[in-house]
C-alpha cells in the first residue's frame, strides 16, 4: 500500500508536468497541423533558463519566498518569446509547405536549440543541480508516505495553469480565434482574424507552459543534464505522446493522456520493472494508433477527394 | 490501341544482352570494391582508410533510407532502429557462431575464406531480421501518415535500444561453449555494448590474421544497394512508390496499391540498414547508445539533403556528411548548429532537398556544366 | 449518336446511398451504363456527383447498394482493385503526380496491368526489360493521342492547365479502363480547348472501346455528346433520359432555375 501511494503522487506530478507539456504540441497542432518536434527542446530551455536566472538573481544559495514567481514568469516570458521568433523566422515561411518539410524544419530547429545550449557561452556542457527555490519539506504524512512540497506545488501549478488555459480557450476573444482559426484558417481570415498573430500567440503561450514546466521539473529532480542530452527529448517524446493519446488538437485530452502516462510510466516501474519504463509508453502510444489513430478522445478527419 | 499485355509479346529482347547489361553494374560494383581495398585504403594509410569505410556505411544508410522517405514519401525516424536489429543479429551470429563452429571468437580463415563468408552471410541474416522488423513498422504506416509515422518509428527505435540495453553481458569463450548459440541469445552486452565482436570490418591492411578487408565487404553492399535503388527507381515498383509519395488518392485510383508500396518500401530500406548495422557492429564494440535517435536524424539529414528521391544526391550528402565532420574538427561543437542551420534554409528555401527526386546528371546546372543535350530533352 | 451502344451492360450501380453524418450524401442512386456508353451526370454544386465517383471507385464504400463492374461485385474493394477491375478516373481538383514527369505519370498508371514484379525489376530480367519497353511505349502513344507528347519530359506541375487536364485522362486510359469516369474534363478551358476536349472524348469512347461518364457543369457539352444524363439535386436523382427530355423536364429547370412560381416563399425553403 506504501508503496501504491507512494507511486500515486510521483505518477501524479510527473502527469502533471506530462499535460503541461502536452498542451504545447496541441495549441500548435490545432492551429498549424504540425507536431512541433522543437517543443521538447523548448521545455528543456526552460529549466535551463530558470537555472541561470537563479544564478543571475543570486538566488543559488538561498532564495526569498517572492523568488518562485519571479523566476516562472521570467521563464515564461522568455520561452514565449523564443518561440514566437522561431516561429516568425522558421515556420512562417513554410506556412503552404507540405506538411513534411514543416516536421523537418522542426527537427532543424530541435537540433539547433540542442546544440546550442551545449555551448560554453550558453548552459554548457556539465550537468548542474537546480537550487531549490522553495524550501522543501514533508507537508503530511498520509498512510505512512511523506508527501513532499514540491509534489504538491507541482501539481497545484500545473493544475491552476491548465485552468487558466482551459478559461483562455473557451471563454476568452483570443481563445474564440485560436479555436477558428484551428477549425478553418481561410474562413478565419476572412472573418477578421489575424491569423498570423493568433499562430504566434498559440505558439508563445504553449511555449511558457512548457517552461513552467522545465522549472517545475528542474524543481522536482534537481539535475539539469546538458541540453543535448537525450533525456530531454525523451521527456518531449512522452509528452508528446500524452497529446496523441489524449487526441491531438484537444486541449483536455491533453491533460488527460499527460496524466494517464505518468501514471502508466510510475506504476510500470513500480509493479513491472523500472528499466523498461520507457517501453510502456510506446507500447501503448503504437497500440492507440493502431487502433484509434485519432486518440482516444480526437475526432477522426477524413481527407476531401 | 494495343493493351499493354499485347506491346510486351511483340517485344524481342536479345537474352545474352540483356544478362551481360543487368549483371554490368554489379561487376563494376564489385571490381570498384576491390580497388578501393587494395589500391585505395594502402596508399590512404589507416586513418584515412576509416573514413573510406564509414562513407560506404553511411552511404548504405542514406540510400537506403531514401527508399522510405525520398521514393514513398514516408517519414520514417526510424533507420537507427533498423541498424541496431541487423547489427545485433549479425554481431551473435558471428561472435556465438564462430565459438560454436571455430571454438574461438577470433576472426577465423583469410581473405573471402570460411570466416568471411560466414560474416557476410551473418549481415545478410541481420539484414533479413531488420527487413522482418521494417515488415512490423510498415504496417502501421497503413494506417497513419507524416508526423506520426515518424512517432511511431522513433518509438519503435528507443523500444529497440530500451530492450537491447536490458540484455546480460557477453559470455566468455568457455561459458558460450557450454550454454550453447540458444542459451546465450541474451547475452549480447546490455549498455555497455556487445564487446569482442570478431572485427572483420576494420580498415587496418587487408589479407593478414589481424584485420580483413573491411572496405572490400562495405563497398559490395553499397554497390548492391545503389543498384537495387536505381532499378527500383526506374520500374513500375519504384514509379508506385514515387506516386504514393506525390498523391496518394491518385496512386490508388490508378491501381497502385498503397499499403503494400508502403510497406515493400520499408522492407527494402530495413534491409539494407540491417546490412549497414552488421558492418557496423564489427567494427569495434556494438553499443547501443550509438544507434538512438541521434543516429536516425543523422540519416534524415543526409537525405533531406541530397534530395528526397534523387539516389546520386543521397550518395554525395553521405559522403559531403561524413567527410565535413573531418574537415571541421576544429569547430566541431559548431557542426551540429551548422547542420540543424542548413536543414531549415533547404527546407525554406529548396523544400525537395538540393536534388530534389532528380539525379545529379538530370539536374539543370549539370547539363549546363557538361554540356551534352541528352535524348531526353530533344523536342 | 448512341451508335456504339450495344447491350451489354459493364458498369451497374444499384440503389447507392452515402450519409456523412446525418447528411444524406446521395440516396438512392442507380445508373447502368453499357459498353461504349457515353453518359453524363449533371447537377447543381453540392448535389453528390463528386461523391458518386467516389463511390464507384471505391474513396467511399456505400451504406447501401450495389456496384458491379460487368459481372464483379466491387462493394468492399480499395481504389486500387477497382482500378485492376477496369475503373479509370480523373479528378475535378487535379491530382497529378507533380513532382514526375509527364511520362512518368502515364508509366505509373500502366504498372497496374504489369506482370513482372520487384524480383524481375531488380534482376532485370528479359521479360521486365520486355514489358519496360511496352510500358514506355504505350505510354507515348496515350500522350500522342491527347496530344501533349511534345512535353513528355517536362513536370506534370508545370504543364499548363489545360494540358493537366489531358494529362489526368492520358493517365486513367493508361490503366486500360473499361469504365472511364471524367470530372469536368474541361473545367477553366476556353472554347477552342473545349471544343478539341468534346472531339477527343468522343474519339477516345471509340478508340479504346470504354463506356465513359462524364461529369460536367457545361451543360452544351453534356447535351450535345451524351446518349445518356442524370441529373442529381440533392443527392437524389431527380430525372434521367436523353437529352431532349432532360432539358424540358421541369423538375430540372427548377434544380437549376429555382422554382418559377413560388418566389415568394424563396425565403422560407429557397435554402439550398
Amino acid at each position: 500500500m506504501t508503496i501504491f501511494l507512494q507511486t500515486f503522487v510521483n505518477a501524479l506530478a510527473l502527469g502533471s508536468l506530462y499535460g503541461l507539456i502536452a498542451l504545447g504540441y496541441t495549441l500548435v497542432y490545432g492551429v498549424l497541423r504540425f507536431i512541433n518536434f522543437a517543443h521538447s527542446d523548448i521545455f528543456m530551455i526552460g529549466a535551463w533558463i530558470s537555472f541561470t536566472f537563479t544564478g543571475w538573481l543570486g538566488w543559488s544559495t538561498g532564495a526569498p519566498a517572492y523568488a518562485l514567481p519571479v523566476i516562472l514568469v521570467l521563464a515564461m516570458g522568455f520561452c514565449a518569446l523564443l518561440a514566437v521568433a522561431i516561429e516568425q523566422i522558421a515556420y512562417k515561411p513554410l506556412r503552404k509547405a507540405p506538411r513534411l518539410n514543416v516536421l523537418i524544419t522542426a527537427i532543424g530547429v530541435s537540433l539547433f536549440l540542442q546544440n546550442t545550449g551545449v555551448l560554453k557561452q550558453v548552459f554548457g556542457t556539465q550537468p548542474q543541480r537546480m537550487p531549490s527555490l522553495v524550501n522543501d519539506h514533508v507537508m503530511f504524512t498520509l498512510a505512512g508516505v511523506g508527501v513532499q512540497f514540491v509534489d504538491v506545488l507541482v501539481v497545484l501549478l500545473a493544475g491552476a495553469l491548465m485552468l487558466l488555459l482551459q478559461w483562455m480557450v473557451f471563454r476568452t476573444r483570443l481563445g474564440r480565434a485560436m479555436r477558428a482559426v484551428s477549425f478553418d484558417e481561410r474562413t478565419a481570415s476572412l472573418m477578421g482574424i489575424n491569423v498570423n498573430q493568433v499562430i504566434s500567440i498559440t505558439f508563445g503561450i504553449g511555449s511558457a507552459l512548457a517552461a513552467a514546466a522545465g522549472l517545475l521539473y528542474a524543481l522536482k529532480y534537481g539535475s539539469l543534464k546538458q541540453s543535448a542530452d537525450a533525456t530531454w527529448v525523451l521527456l518531449g517524446l512522452k509528452a508528446f505522446v500524452a497529446a496523441v493519446i489524449g487526441g491531438i488538437g484537444n486541449v483536455r485530452g491533453a491533460v488527460a493522456g499527460g496524466v494517464l502516462i505518468g501514471f502508466l510510466e510510475m506504476y510500470g516501474a513500480a509493479y513491472l520493472s523500472p528499466h523498461l519504463k520507457d517501453v510502456y509508453v510506446f507500447v501503448v502510444l503504437i497500440g492507440v494508433l493502431l487502433v484509434k489513430p485519432s486518440g482516444l478522445f480526437g475526432k477522426a478527419v477524413v481527407e476531401k477527394v | 490501341m494495343k493493351t499493354l499485355a499485347e506491346r510486351t509479346a511483340a517485344q524481342r529482347p536479345n537474352v545474352a544482352l540483356t544478362a551481360l547489361l543487368s549483371l554490368a553494374p554489379l561487376a563494376v560494383g564489385v571490381i570498384a570494391a576491390f580497388l578501393l581495398q587494395a589500391v585505395l585504403a594502402p596508399a590512404v594509410g589507416p586513418f584515412y582508410a576509416k573514413l573510406v569505410l564509414d562513407v560506404g556505411i553511411a552511404i548504405l544508410l542514406s540510400v537506403s533510407l531514401n527508399i522510405v522517405n525520398g521514393f514513398a514519401g514516408q517519414f520514417s525516424l526510424g533507420h537507427g532502429g533498423f541498424m541496431l536489429v541487423g547489427g545485433y543479429t549479425a554481431a551473435y551470429l558471428t561472435y556465438y557462431g564462430s565459438i560454436a563452429l571455430w571454438g574461438t571468437a577470433e576472426i577465423h580463415g583469410g581473405f573471402m575464406e570460411g570466416g568471411d563468408i560466414f560474416f557476410m552471410v551473418a549481415c545478410v541474416v541481420g539484414g533479413i531480421v531488420a527487413a522482418l522488423a521494417g515488415l512490423l513498422v510498415g504496417l502501421p504506416s497503413l494506417r497513419l501518415r507524416g508526423d506520426y509515422l515518424a512517432i511511431v518509428t522513433l518509438g519503435f527505435g528507443e523500444i529497440m535500444r530500451v530492450v537491447i540495453q536490458r540484455t546480460g553481458d557477453v559470455l566468455p569463450v568457455a561459458e558460450a561453449k557450454q550454454k550453447g548459440m540458444l542459451g546465450s541469445l541474451t547475452n549480447v552486452g546490455g549498455s555497455l555494448g556487445f564487446t569482442d565482436v570478431p572485427q572483420y570490418v576494420s580498415p587496418t591492411p587487408w589479407l593478414e590474421k589481424t584485420g580483413h578487408a573491411g572496405i572490400f565487404f562495405t563497398y559490395i553492399f553499397v554497390a548492391i544497394c545503389v543498384v537495387v535503388a536505381f532499378r527500383l527507381k526506374a520500374s513500375s515498383n519504384g514509379r508506385a512508390l514515387l506516386a504514393v509519395r506525390e498523391n496518394e488518392v491518385a496512386a490508388e485510383a490508378m491501381g497502385v496499391v498503397t499499403a503494400r508500396a508502403k510497406v515493400t518500401a520499408f522492407v527494402m530500406a530495413a534491409f539494407f540498414a540491417g546490412i549497414a548495422g552488421g558492418l557496423f557492429g564489427h567494427q569495434s564494440t556494438l553499443s547501443p547508445s550509438e544507434l538512438g535517435f541521434q543516429k536516425s536524424i543523422d540519416i534524415v539529414i543526409m537525405v533531406v539533403l541530397g534530395g528526397m528521391g534523387s539516389i546520386s544526391g543521397a550518395v554525395l550528402a553521405a559522403i559531403v556528411l561524413t567527410l565535413l565532420p573531418e574537415a571541421l574538427r576544429n569547430f566541431s561543437q559548431y557542426r551540429m548548429i551548422i547542420y540543424a542551420l542548413s536543414l531549415i534554409a533547404i527546407m525554406i528555401a529548396r523544400p525537395q532537398g538540393l536534388f530534389g527526386t532528380k539525379e545529379i546528371w538530370e539536374t539543370t546546372w549539370w547539363r549546363r556544366l557538361f554540356g551534352r543535350r541528352t535524348k531526353a530533352e530533344a523536342p | 449518336m448512341s451508335t456504339a451502344v450495344t447491350s451489354e451492360p459493364v458498369l451497374t450501380a444499384q440503389h447507392l446511398s452515402l450519409a456523412f453524418g446525418g447528411l444524406k450524401a446521395v440516396a438512392d442512386f442507380s445508373l447502368t451504363l453499357r459498353a461504349g456508353a457515353l453518359a453524363g451526370l449533371i447537377g447543381p454544386n453540392g448535389a453528390g456527383k463528386t461523391t458518386i465517383f467516389n463511390l464507384l471507385t471505391g474513396v467511399y464504400q456505400p451504406d447501401q447498394g450495389e456496384i458491379f463492374l460487368g459481372k464483379q461485385r466491387l462493394n468492399g474493394l480499395k481504389p486500387s482493385a477497382r482500378a485492376k477491375a477496369g475503373m479509370a478516373r480523373t479528378f475535378q481538383n487535379i491530382r497529378l503526380f507533380g513532382e514526375l514527369s509527364v511520362l512518368d505519370n502515364v508509366r505509373t498508371a500502366c504498372g497496374v496491368r504489369a506482370k513482372s514484379g520487384l524480383v524481375g525489376a531488380l534482376l532485370r530480367t528479359p521479360g521486365w526489360r520486355a514489358e519496360e519497353r511496352a510500358i514506355t511505349e504505350r505510354s507515348m502513344d496515350l500522350l500522342q493521342t491527347l496530344g501533349i507528347a511534345g512535353r513528355a519530359h517536362e513536370q506534370a506541375k508545370s504543364l499548363p492547365y489545360g494540358d493537366q487536364r489531358r494529362l489526368e485522362i492520358a493517365r486513367a486510359l493508361a490503366t486500360e479502363p473499361k469504365v472511364l469516369l471524367l470530372d469536368e474534363p474541361v473545367a477553366g478551358m476556353n472554347t477552342q480547348e473545349k471544343h478539341a476536349m468534346r472531339s477527343m472524348i468522343q474519339q477516345i469512347r471509340v478508340d479504346f472501346e470504354v463506356a465513359v461518364l462524364l461529369i460536367e457543369h457545361d451543360m452544351g457539352l453534356v447535351m450535345e455528346i451524351c446518349d445518356h444524363i442524370t441529373v442529381l439535386d440533392h443527392g437524389t436523382t431527380i430525372a434521367a433520359g436523353v437529352a431532349a427530355d432532360i432539358q424540358n423536364d421541369p423538375a430540372v429547370i427548377e434544380a437549376y432555375l429555382g422554382a418559377p412560381d413560388d418566389a415568394a416563399s424563396e425565403g422560407a425553403d429557397g435554402v439550398a
